[in-house]
């Protein structure tokens, strides 16, 4: 199976480096994309040895679920079977990829899903938010996953073909697993730590309210 | 008699026909667009001027006064034009992102 690692990313030179280092021991073919980013990252990754990465940059920022559909658009049309999802600002740890290469190859799921655990660093505001949107997706939807929020995530192909999402920004993980649940998509989770750099990046209670909204139209739509 | 708030309307509409006529002139909008927006200034500055006009009008929808009648119709053309404007600006959204994320794909390093 040709796995693909997907990493979004916008303005996050002060991550980046350790990222790609992170990731370069798995010998995956590694999509970083730039959301539109005005740092200096490129300073930064200048020299390191980018072997088996590609670069993909945006010209303005158009938000996260647009990152994530153009890596997952590129990697599948470079042959790629599955792809993994790790978030740019080096909030996952690497050594949790065997977890999901694992799910995707020998346990036949079309969809992994990454789940923090409070034990491992998650805030509590954070943790509250991501059981509050558990728990707004059972009410809606009847589906139940216990982090729905984690960027930390794996999808073959073909489930790719039936969950391409529209949203753009911080919707697309919620919208990923309405997607995954309306086409009934065998899913399965695998625990993944997650460390907390930057305090004023990720889903805002702004953001979160759009997701609301969000959540309406597509029970209305889907 | 014409009453202040007659005087400020008539401003604001004359201003409104000016602002639409200019961007018609920069090619901005078109000869069907400056049209409907001309006719449609016109047609406040003329009940603003008679408001009269509007009493049989108003009666026939069981609204005491005419005023609120125009608040009525100026509520239901913002909301249209609210609505419109937001899916013009989806579908505009989406043709630059499609656009931007081709060319990052075709570019890609």
């Amino acid at each position: 199976m040709h796995i693909f690692i997907i990493v979004p990313f916008y303005n996050e030179q002060k991550h980046i480096v350790d990222v790609i280092k992170g990731l370069s021991k798995y010998k995956l073919p590694v999509v970083l994309v730039d959301d539109g980013s005005v740092d200096n990252y490129e300073l930064k990754i200048k020299n390191l040895k980018l072997n088996n990465i590609t670069l993909i940059k945006h010209k303005i920022n158009l938000g996260k679920g647009a990152a994530m559909k153009t890596g997952a658009d590129y990697a599948f049309d470079q042959g790629a079977d599955a792809v993994i999802f790790m978030d740019g600002d080096n909030q996952h740890n690497p050594n949790d990829l065997p977890k999901f290469i694992e799910a995707l190859k020998n346990n036949g799921h079309d969809v992994v899903l990454g789940t923090r655990n409070f034990t491992y660093g998650v805030p509590l505001i954070r943790f509250l938010g991501n059981k509050f949107a558990s728990i707004i997706l059972v009410l809606f939807f009847g589906i139940y996953v216990s982090d729905v929020l984690c960027g930390f995530k794996a999808i073959t192909k073909k489930a790719y073909k039936n969950v391409r999402w529209e949203s753009t920004g911080y919707g697309v993980e919620t919208e990923l697993i309405v997607r995954i649940g309306k086409n009934k998509i065998k899913t399965c989770e695998v625990p993944v730590k997650a460390i907390y750099h930057d305090k004023v990046k990720g889903v805002t209670i702004l953001d979160a309210f759009g997701i609301m909204f969000e959540i309406i139209k597509w029970r209305l739509t889907l | 008699m014409i009453i202040g708030l007659q005087i400020i309307a008539l401003i604001f509409s004359f201003s409104m026909i000016y602002v639409a006529v200019l961007h018609f002139k920069r090619k901005e909008l078109r000869k069907s667009e400056i049209i409907a927006w001309v006719s449609m200034w016109t047609a406040a500055v003329i009940i603003i001027i008679f408001p009269k006009l509007l009493r049989t009008f108003a009666n026939t929808f069981l609204v005491t006064r005419v005023f609120d009648l125009m608040v009525i119709c100026g509520f239901v053309l913002v909301i249209s034009m609210v609505g419109s404007a937001y899916i013009r600006t989806k579908r505009i959204e989406k043709k630059l992102e499609d656009m931007i994320r081709k060319e990052a794909i075709k570019k890609a390093k």
